[in-house]
């Protein structure tokens, strides 16, 4: 009966590179811009969302058996909220200068479209394993592109990367790069090339069939 | 006098200066999303700022009154039920789960009220409508809310809530509608093929992004003209 | 497929949504509960951990919140520093007011008498990266130091003449100004009443709190 749908295995590699949230989906957006003015920001709130997303699907796969159509968004939404909100507790307990420097984009995790699409989309179709798989694999794909991004706005913006100094001391730090126009023209940038790639193979593809 | 000034920079920095969508980010997707045709942006525009004035309205009531450290509704029942009246009651963990309730419900009451005021507009939004509900800059302005209804001696009232969203809304409205005015004319350009469709909409909105910036520094100067003409 | 039966299925959905609603709630109870103390800790070691840099000698486990009204009619939180012995080394007032770009938070130190400046401290700003940010370096502060209270401070460009003047960021005038307005107007708004309070020897004090 389910020979037709993804296995876990699939699921997995499927999130990380061809359905990336960022760069393929183009999903949680808000996020992406905002935090990504550094390495730290954007890996803890990578963290927080991977968190969240994963108990959310492994959650709403346990429940799925009970899920009726009409009121399933609104069992989705609860189930993310209250992680979410654990997130934001854990972080404020334990990474405070993170939590505030992160402040309300922490909780807007719980509007990123990444996490109920998947619960849609997965979670509450198929197994624990399964889920528990598409989680893992979306949530490494929009860490993946939080750290482009937030490379590229570090190392430009501060010459820095995770704090560390990697530009030589004469790199003018280009500032515009870790305000909200640098946050704009890399994501635009950086679609751009993502789509470039995915045609060239594309085409390559069809010239060698 | 000073109450008049407060809002007036409240909804000037939420409008402007702080510009929901190009400074905090927040209601980017539908940002990207509906605004092709300056129409039906303006209309989606004017639906977010009811929608969130609705919220914010809801939210307000249900942090100052319930949610904060030391709400006054809490409180007085946990005394009913006899309890120490020295603890402080903190519900304001579940400040989250209440506040995407109330967003799902004041999209739900909109939605009511459009369709039965407005039916072609209501026609024309489809299914861009319930999904306002998932538009962060709704959650955003409860969010900054909540974080004004903190500290027991500065506390936000009504006013100034409602002046933050419906101004957060009004900047919201803008730059929709000026993104759809731009890609209008977007639709004749040759757009190299790797950018067309969101790769060069958040090139334009950098640039639109840039020049939002010009304003960072008019609070200082709307306070001083203010604080001169209103004594 | 009847009307009774759709009922039925809407009120067999409302039970699991109301078990959820509970469960949930239970679970973010007991994560409140395990964590609320932590949180409040870090809270207020933000401003007490920064204490003893603001006035020399503090010992911040000593040290009391009082609330004081100001002239502005508003309570206003301040700090009264002790050392170990107990004994009063100085002030610390919070204040916080608009800058360049957005509000600036800062941490005054002053004196035991309130006569001068001890230590600047910016909890919070978002100033222009590389220029106006710069405010919360340590050379930028510590012109500050040491000016007194009696008149208000004034930001100069060029090397201070004057006791209440101090030498502005180069290409940061504003975010300097603004620094400079945020400390006058606390002291302005805090300085006589905390004095008052001092002298009658019945200060306010925060439920829970020392003295």
């Amino acid at each position: 009966m389910a020979q037709d749908e993804p296995t876990a295995l699939e699921r997995f590699i499927n999130g990380v590179l061809p359905e990336n949230a960022v760069y393929r989906q183009l999903l949680g957006m808000c996020p992406t811009l905002a935090v990504t003015n550094g390495m730290k920001p954007a890996i803890t709130m990578a963290c927080a969302t991977a968190f969240a997303l994963i108990c959310a699907n492994i959650m709403i796969s346990l429940i799925r058996g009970l899920l009726k159509p009409h009121l399933r968004i609104l069992v989705f939404t609860l189930t993310i909220a209250t992680f979410v909100t654990i997130a934001d507790k854990l972080l404020a307990a334990y990474m405070y200068d993170m939590s505030k420097q992160l402040g309300p984009y922490v909780p807007l995790i719980i509007v990123n479209c990444v996490i109920i699409s998947r619960c849609e989309i997965c979670a509450s179709k198929q197994g624990l394993r399964v889920a528990a798989a598409d989680g893992i694999g979306m949530s490494l794909g929009f860490a993946l592109g939080l750290a482009s991004i937030a490379t590229v706005r570090e190392i430009l913006g501060s010459g820095t990367w995770f704090g560390l100094h990697v530009m030589p001391g004469s790199w003018p730090a280009w500032g515009i790069m870790v305000l909200p126009p640098g946050a704009f023209l890399t994501l635009g940038l950086l679609l751009g090339a993502a789509e470039w790639v995915v045609r060239k193979r594309a085409e390559r593809a069809k010239e060698g069939k | 006098m000073e109450t008049l000034t407060t809002l007036i920079l409240i909804f000037i920095g939420a409008a402007l200066i702080n510009n929901f969508v190009l400074h905090y980010f927040v209601g980017i997707c539908p940002f990207l999303g509906v605004s092709r045709r300056v129409d039906t942006a303006f209309g989606m525009g004017c639906a977010v700022t009811f929608v969130i004035s609705v919220a914010a309205l809801l939210s307000w009531a249900f942090t100052y009154f319930i949610l904060r450290p030391g709400a006054p509704l809490p409180a007085w029942v946990w005394e009913a039920a006899g309890g120490n009246p020295e603890t402080q009651i903190d519900l304001s963990v579940l400040s989250y789960i209440i506040y995407i309730f109330v967003i799902a419900s004041s999209v739900q009451f909109v939605e009511m009220y459009v369709r039965k005021f407005f039916p072609p507009l209501y026609k024309s939004f489809g299914v861009f409508l319930p999904l306002i509900t998932t538009n962060c800059a709704i959650l955003f302005a409860c969010l900054e809310i909540m974080k004004h209804l903190q500290d027991p001696t500065k506390l936000w009232g009504l006013h100034e809530a409602l002046t933050l969203a419906f101004g957060g809304g009004v900047g919201f409205t803008l730059a929709i509608s000026l993104m759809a005015g731009i890609r209008e004319d977007l639709d004749m350009c040759d757009v190299p093929k790797p950018l067309r469709g969101a790769g060069i909409a958040l090139i334009v909105a950098g640039i639109m992004a840039m020049a939002f910036m010009g304003f960072t520094g008019v609070e200082q100067g709307v306070q001083t003209a203010l604080g001169s003409l209103l004594k | 497929m009847g009307q009774e039966s759709r009922r039925q299925g809407y009120i067999k959905q409302a039970w699991l949504v109301v078990l959820l609603a509970v469960l949930y709630g239970g679970g973010l109870a007991g994560v409140q509960r395990a964590l609320s103390d932590k949180i409040a800790e870090n809270k207020r070691n933000e401003t007490y951990d920064v204490i003893p840099a603001l006035v020399s000698g503090a010992d911040a486990a000593n040290t009391v919140e009082l609330r004081v009204t100001g002239k502005d009619g508003q309570e206003a939180r301040v700090y009264q520093v002790m050392d170990a012995a107990g004994g009063h080394v100085g002030w610390v007032l919070p204040a916080g007011g608009q800058g360049f770009a957005d509000r600036i938070e800062l941490l005054i130190g002053l004196d035991a008498g309130l006569s001068t400046i001890t230590g600047l401290y910016v909890l919070g700003q978002k100033e222009t990266p590389g220029l106006g940010d710069y405010i919360t370096g340590e050379s930028f502060r510590s012109r500050f130091q040491g000016k007194p209270t009696d008149t208000p401070l004034v930001v100069v460009q060029s090397d201070p003449t004057a006791d209440n003047e101090v030498r502005a960021l180069t290409g940061a005038t504003i975010s300097s100004a603004s620094v400079s307005g945020i400390v006058n107007a606390a002291i302005a708004n805090l300085k006589e009443p905390i004095q008052r309070q001092a002298a009658s020897g019945g200060a306010l004090v925060l439920p829970g709190g020392g003295e």
